[in-house]
């Protein structure tokens, strides 16, 4: 394969936002708000006789407090029955529609995607009913999910491409929420219990600060009329559950390496980073043109040093997250552990170069070009456009955001790009991580900042 | 790059209702022999162009292993009119964005770009199949990169660690006997003169299917074809790759030393290519063992029996006969042997008892939503298309998919299981910390 999808794919909020190519306009859709507060958008697709579910929840890793991998392990389980159907016969009856229905958390919220034919849409909007409103939270069910989670994460050390973000989360953030580890530890998903998860759900699903997309092949009236009927019973919270990630983030202070040590590596995985940017940056379309042309794309300036001129590396790449209340900003790549050095330098070589050099007309050019063009295919499908919409009410935009999207592109000039990369593109106080063969590089590591040693089969406590 | 994971879907379940027909595909074939499929397609105003070259590491021998994917990497690196870095350079100034990826059969080029774009593509894809330049000094540093790909690829998954001898275990004497990215002294090792005869040799017109997918006309796609292929001269039809793999007289077992927290299990039996009669049984046959939470293995395995902590199995399209592949991690504290027991106990139970009405009708449920998710995107289309073109010999056969799928009865489900999952026919392989209990 020429590249690895993970380090090209640039912002994971891109796909919001790389709008508008060539005339773009988001398909007409329908937002309403039902007395407890849920908010649904409908838009009717009708290529194919499919419909495509997406929901958003508040519940996300930022509210495990110390019990890390609750938020993860309670969306996971709101598939383990509810009041009407086991566990088994939920899957049994989806499984033989061919209809998919997942439930997950990443670190701000949680989510439920579902995608079906057009013509089962009463019973798994049944059935999703019973995911969202009356999960049992079985406990035999949930030992057996648990068993199998602790020996997921024991297998997730065996790749350390798997494990290095939630590293870096938590030397970026600190103690900041944004730092927790969203899928836990051993020592915390031992803990947990179905009373920790009940707990978990009473206080965070909730349907005001929730929303539900459907995107497909319906009447809009009768899906408002159905959802409204489906949904009107969900009660409204306690209280709300407050904004933990609001905290303020506090910046580092110096530069910092972790060094995580797994024995048998052959590799050195790594990330550079250092503090990013909110989701409602203004300056949000502008910094992912910027970083399209330093590290978001194959021609970008890090993958063709690091892997076309030097063969380095199979990929390099950086990308900015974005969440609600701040981010970070990262490069990352991987390289023979022999080669670790040269491959840092010369990363630290094109960071430098972005705020020396800037970037000229031409590739300013080609980066609009890029974004513009590669926009549409990320708005094509049912499923597509239903996660756009939650992610308009997560982040709080609306369709302006994608009907302006090439205009607010095309305004870019070299002026503004100036201005943007020496202020969101870091110069120092870089945090990094290294996982790779200690003895063997810890050396190298010490050139970089203050370094700390972690074992990779170690416990990730507070802190590391 | 060979994907551990599993058949692309080419599953296009009940076609009946779809809005795709068989006569929304167009062809012709240029004077070379380059043959091109278009779909018109103007629901976003992007296309694509997916180009299927029929050349994998099927077509290597041992001394230039992985030489195939090798050669994609170096399609990228300089031709005639556009030199080094200018093919993606160029691409990407006009906002389109590429790929690629080689298998044991084939080596395909993806091209995604808003349509207005169309005719810069063109112009790059016709300047390096006429006029590829190989220049040393990027052999060496391309070399570099797919060292890494090879090294990032075992670093991250003990799949991969598995699977390749594995692999080198079920076909001693067929080609698919080693890993598409090659054996490391290979890697290191591939001559100049290689490089150049590999692309006289298979990257010819007449040794490729283009597929065109998205907002441009057929008679736009065909002017660009004549202008900017149709001059590359035809070549003489490639070696045919003669070993037929002999048949397995016996079980051969495969075992890897790795430290991991559990074992992990891969069971690989013989089964025909793409193009033999029981490929949709054993197709709907994979669905049914390891498809979704409901599914045989892993509702027995996984949930009741706590055996395994995670079951899938993979069964691709390919040119010669192939494998059917189980992957299991043994849950915590499970000796791999008993996890390794009650997977044959569940193919048994296949053989002896066959499947019932609501499991077949449940896959090809599944099978019809499989359908609408290929071709719901221009992407998805293309990559079907000349899937069926290259791998079943018609892309018409795209279209007679349903009614093979609805054809299959219980009984051949069970016929199958029974003639291609026998011990004779199985090799095992474990990958583990501790080998020598």
């Amino acid at each position: 394969m020429k590249k690895l999808k993970h380090i090209i794919a640039g912002f994971l909020l891109t796909l919001v936002i790389q709008a508008a190519a060539q005339g773009y306009k988001l398909p007409a859709y329908e937002k309403f708000k039902l007395p407890n507060g849920l908010v649904i958008y409908l838009m009717e697709q009708h290529e194919v006789p499919v419909i495509s579910v997406s929901a958003i929840f508040p519940a996300g890793a930022i509210y495990d407090g110390d019990k890390a991998g609750l938020s993860s392990l309670t969306a996971t389980a709101l598939k383990h029955g509810t009041k009407n159907l086991s566990k088994a016969k939920l899957e049994e009856e989806l499984d033989f529609l061919g209809a998919s229905v997942s439930t997950y958390a990443s670190k701000e919220s949680a989510g439920l995607s579902a995608k079906f034919a057009a013509k089962d849409k009463d019973k798994v909007l049944q059935i999703i009913k019973g995911i969202i409103l009356e999960p049992v939270f079985d406990t035999t069910e949930f030992a057996k999910e648990k068993k199998r989670l602790l020996v997921t994460l024991e297998q997730q050390k065996e790749s350390p491409r798997s494990v290095i973000g939630g590293y870096f989360d938590k030397l970026l953030f600190g103690d900041h929420v944004y730092g927790n580890l969203q899928q836990g530890n051993t020592a915390t998903v031992s803990a947990l219990t179905t009373a920790d998860l009940k707990g978990f759900y009473a206080a965070n699903y909730r349907p005001d600060g929730s929303a539900i997309s459907v995107a497909g092949d319906f009447s809009a009236k009768e899906m408002k009329a159905a959802l409204s009927a489906l949904f009107a019973g969900w009660k409204k919270g306690p209280k709300t559950n407050g904004n933990l990630a609001g905290a303020p983030i506090s910046k580092p202070g110096e530069s910092n390496v972790l060094l995580v040590n797994k024995d048998d590596a052959k590799e050195t995985t790594f990330i550079i980073g250092a503090p990013g940017i909110a989701r409602n940056n203004p300056d949000y379309v502008a910094i992912d043109v910027v970083n399209t042309l330093f590290g978001g794309r194959f021609t970008s300036m890090l993958n063709d040093e690091l892997r076309v001129n030097s063969g380095l590396t199979y990929g390099a790449g950086s990308r900015f997250n974005a969440l609600k209340n701040g981010g970070s900003f990262i490069i990352s790549t991987f390289t023979a552990g022999k080669t670790t050095e040269p491959a840092i330098d010369k990363a630290l070589e094109v960071l430098k170069k972005l705020h020396s050099n800037g970037m000229d007309e031409q590739a300013l050019t080609s980066a609009k070009n890029y974004v513009k063009g590669q926009f549409p295919p990320r708005f094509e499908t049912a499923s597509q456009l239903a996660g756009l919409m939650t992610q308009m009410f997560w982040y709080n935009f609306d369709e302006s955001f994608i009907n302006n999207f090439e205009k607010n592109v095309d305004g870019l000039n070299l002026d503004k790009a100036k201005e943007i990369i020496s202020k969101y593109f870091p110069k120092d106080k870089l945090q990094f991580v290294l996982v790779g063969k200690a003895v063997d590089i810890q050396k190298i590591a010490e050139k970089y900042g203050k370094v700390k040693v972690v074992e990779i089969k170690e416990e990730g406590k507070k802190g590391f | 790059m060979k994907k551990l994971l599993l058949p692309v879907l080419l599953l296009l379940g009940i076609l009946g209702q779809a809005q795709m027909k068989a006569d929304d595909v167009k062809t012709f074939t240029l004077k070379n022999g380059m043959k091109f499929l278009v779909v018109e397609d103007f629901s976003i105003p992007n296309a694509n162009m997916y180009l299927f070259y029929k050349v994998g590491s099927r077509n290597e021998y041992q001394g230039i292993t992985g030489l195939s994917h090798f050669f994609e990497h170096m399609m990228f690196n300089g031709a005639k009119k556009y030199g080094p870095k200018l093919f993606d350079q160029t691409m990407e100034f006009n906002g389109g964005a590429n790929n690629a990826y080689t298998t044991e059969n084939v080596t395909v080029y993806t091209n995604w770009f808003p349509a207005s774009a169309t005719e810069v593509i063109f112009d790059l894809e016709g300047d390096r199949i006429s006029s590829l330049s190989i220049d040393p000094k990027m052999v060496e540093s391309e070399r570099g990169v797919v060292l890494s790909e090879r090294s990032t690829g075992l670093e991250n998954s003990p799949w991969e660690q598995l699977s390749q001898p594995l692999q080198g275990a079920a076909f001693l004497e067929h080609p698919y006997h080693w890993p598409v990215i090659g054996y490391e002294d290979d890697m290191k090792n591939w001559k100049q003169a290689d490089l150049e005869r590999y692309f006289k040799t298979y990257y010819a017109p007449n040794n490729c299917v283009v597929v065109v997918s998205g907002g441009i006309r057929l008679e736009e796609v065909k002017r660009l074809a004549e202008k900017y292929i149709e001059p590359i001269p035809a070549q003489p039809a490639p070696p045919k790759v003669n070993t037929v793999e002999p048949l397995q007289t016996g079980e051969r077992r495969v075992m890897v030393q790795k430290e991991v927290a559990n074992p992990y299990l891969m069971i690989a039996y013989h089964v025909p290519e793409a193009r033999h009669e029981d490929y949709y049984a054993l197709n709907i046959l994979n669905s049914i063992l390891t498809g979704g939470k409901s599914s045989r293995m892993y509702s027995s395995l996984v949930d009741k029996k706590q055996l395994a902590n995670s079951i899938f199995s993979g069964y691709s399209e390919s040119f010669d006969p192939t494998l059917f592949q189980f992957y299991a991690v043994t849950a915590k504290g499970i000796h791999e042997n008993d996890l390794e027991k009650a997977i044959y106990e569940e193919l048994e139970k296949v053989k002896q008892e066959g499947i019932s009405e609501q499991e077949l009708q449940k896959i090809k449920n599944q099978k019809l939503m499989e359908f609408y998710d290929q071709v719901e995107t221009i992407n998805g289309k293309s990559n079907n298309i000349g899937t069926y073109e290259v791998f079943f010999g018609d892309y018409r056969k795209m279209f007679d998919a349903p009614a093979l799928y609805n054809k299959v009865t219980v009984a051949d489900v069970q016929r199958v299981a029974k003639k291609y999952f026998t011990k004779q026919n199985r090799t095992v392989g474990v990958l583990k910390t501790n080998t020598e209990d």
